[in-house]
């Protein structure tokens, strides 16, 4: 029987998110905005679902007078995400 | 990008495409840190060369202080300059390597000014020389690991060259470790390894 797949991962951006937050240690807001080429809002929107699941944490400071906003994946993103691609192999047949 | 439902064969092609392009992103290469230091060493060095020989004070000595006094606000102004929204685990790993080194310099320096008879020129550029081997390594950076490897094979000159001599051969040493591999790092990146 095939596993559900997380619905908060199955999502277009959150899930190009915790793709890149899971290659690199920690990555600012503009980092994801330019990579995801999505808009502000909607990015800061899906950060938000992705921080509340605790699937990544996320720091805001200030570099000079601007602030900036820094994402990081967790323990619990990891696995979230490692089970996602288990998921995906069983719904795709890559399970051997 | 939405917050779109994906299919299962989309879902796996955007995660290989984000973890690719954060790759080929990250790729790029950074001397700027082996320029300050290197370029701050060699001044500092032959500053304290000419003014040591030239009245044979050596309290001139202290102004090898210079070196951590010039080296880390320079440092902490580029990162903050460079800022690329981006921290990798390369990063953390290459800043511990560097920290350590810089802590355990600055002490074994330290010691050899205030407390004992150290050969410290030997000492800083063989460790100096280990930590450009280890970071060219790890970011897979020939001419860093070759610049490295050829710093702890000339560190043992500083244990054969005596005198005022002794300071412009680890001038000369840094130029060749740090500052023209830094220059190579800048200038072709890491995208031809």
């Amino acid at each position: 029987m095939f596993k559900p797949l997380d619905p908060l991962l199955h999502s277009e951006l959150r899930l190009a998110i915790i793709s890149i937050l899971l290659s690199v240690e920690e990555a600012d807001f503009v980092y994801l905005k330019e990579q995801t080429k999505s808009t502000s809002g909607n990015l800061s929107v899906q950060i938000d679902k992705l921080s509340e699941a605790g699937y990544i944490e996320v720091k805001r400071g200030f570099v000079g007078k601007r602030t900036r906003t820094v994402c990081k994946i967790t323990r619990v993103g990891i696995k979230a995400f490692e089970e996602y691609v288990e998921s995906l192999k069983g719904y795709l047949n890559l399970n051997k | 990008m939405e917050e779109k439902q994906l299919n299962e064969k989309e879902s796996l092609e955007l995660i290989a495409q984000m973890i690719r392009n954060t790759q080929l992103r990250i790729e790029k290469g950074n001397g700027i840190p082996f320029l300050i230091w290197g370029y701050t060493t060699v001044l500092v060095s032959l500053a304290v060369w000419y003014l040591f020989s030239t009245t044979g004070n050596p309290n001139w000595n202290y102004l090898w202080f210079l070196i951590p006094v010039i080296g880390f606000p320079a440092m902490m102004w580029a990162i903050r300059k460079q800022e690329k929204g981006v921290k990798t685990y390369i990063d953390t790993v290459i800043s511990y390597v560097w920290i350590v080194l810089g802590i355990a310099g600055l002490v074994v320096s330290a010691s050899a000014v205030f407390l004992w008879n150290l050969p410290i020129l030997f000492i800083v550029v063989l460790m100096m020389s280990s930590g450009t081997a280890i970071t060219g390594l790890i970011i897979k950076f020939k001419p860093i690991i070759f610049s490295g490897f050829a710093g702890i094979l000339l560190s043992f000159l500083c244990l054969i060259v005596k005198g005022y001599e002794s300071i412009l051969l680890f001038a000369l040493i840094f130029l060749v470790m740090m500052v023209i591999p830094g220059h190579i790092l800048n200038w072709k990146g890491r995208s031809h390894v």
